[in-house]
């Protein structure tokens, strides 16, 4: 279900069609479908339980989580293996119920779950905590930020120029 | 630190409006049900620390501004070798 809107190509193709003021990111069209739910809103952010992904393409692959109660509330993520190509998704029973994703079954990132690191700016550069990643059930568009117990080593990155830095 | 010993399906009170009922016991993990006022906030631990990172993250946006974004860009895609 879940496509990521994209602020270039949306009027047209979707039937009811609606408008969000982002002061950072202007006008955006969305459609219902590309709505997220997140029924527990985000640490720090727990009203924000309507989300829009929003995907510029001459931004990419940076993803924006535009919330759609709080026009001034958005964060700017990139999918996980960006950051590591090596990261492997391993969640709590508690954040697989929360995800509405089957027990029993692994998610696989990129098909039943999109996984995505907050980008934090911390003394002039960008640091991405993978031990907390904002997760998306593709089949159902719902989003919860799991943080995953034991943390992922490495779990944090540092975007240096050479590339994604481990820290710890 | 006050210590209690409960057994499933076994509960304490804090106050008058808060109960936390001991459902489940596995070999290193207890499941907890909290029954609490809608307006108390009721989280893991961990997740003060990720409140307070994400605080920042949503300030990345405004902090950085249009042009931050772009730096940020042009330092992602020469990392990843994505063309501009």
């Amino acid at each position: 279900m879940t496509g990521l809107t994209q602020l270039s190509s949306v009027a047209g193709a979707i039937t009811e069609v609606h408008l969000l003021r982002s002061p950072w990111l202007g006008d955006i069209e969305w459609s219902l479908s590309a709505e997220l739910s997140f029924p527990s809103g985000l640490p720090g952010f727990q009203e924000e339980r309507r989300i829009l992904p929003v995907e510029i393409p001459a931004q990419r692959p940076l993803v924006y989580l535009q919330s759609l109660t709080s026009p001034d509330v958005c964060f700017i993520s990139l999918p996980v293996l960006v950051v590591n190509p090596e990261f492997e998704l391993c969640l709590s029973e508690d954040d697989i119920f929360a995800l509405k994703l089957p027990e029993g079954k692994s998610p696989v990132l990129g098909e039943d779950v999109l996984c995505l690191a907050m980008l934090v700016p911390v003394e002039g550069t960008v640091h991405a905590n993978l031990g907390a990643p904002v997760v998306i059930n593709l089949h159902c568009g719902t989003g919860a930020q799991c943080i995953l117990i034991p943390e992922p080593r490495p779990g944090r990155f540092v975007l240096k120029e050479h590339g994604w830095e481990a820290t710890c | 630190m006050l210590v209690l010993r409960r057994r499933i399906g076994e509960a304490i009170a804090i106050g008058e409006d808060i109960e936390i009922e001991v459902m489940e016991i596995s070999r290193t993990r207890v499941k907890l049900g909290i029954h609490a006022p809608r307006q108390l906030r009721v989280n893991r631990l961990e997740a003060a620390a990720i409140a307070a990172e994400n605080r920042q993250a949503s300030a990345m946006i405004s902090h950085q501004g249009a042009s931050g974004v772009a730096e940020m860009l042009a330092l992602l895609r020469k990392v990843s070798g994505t063309p501009a």
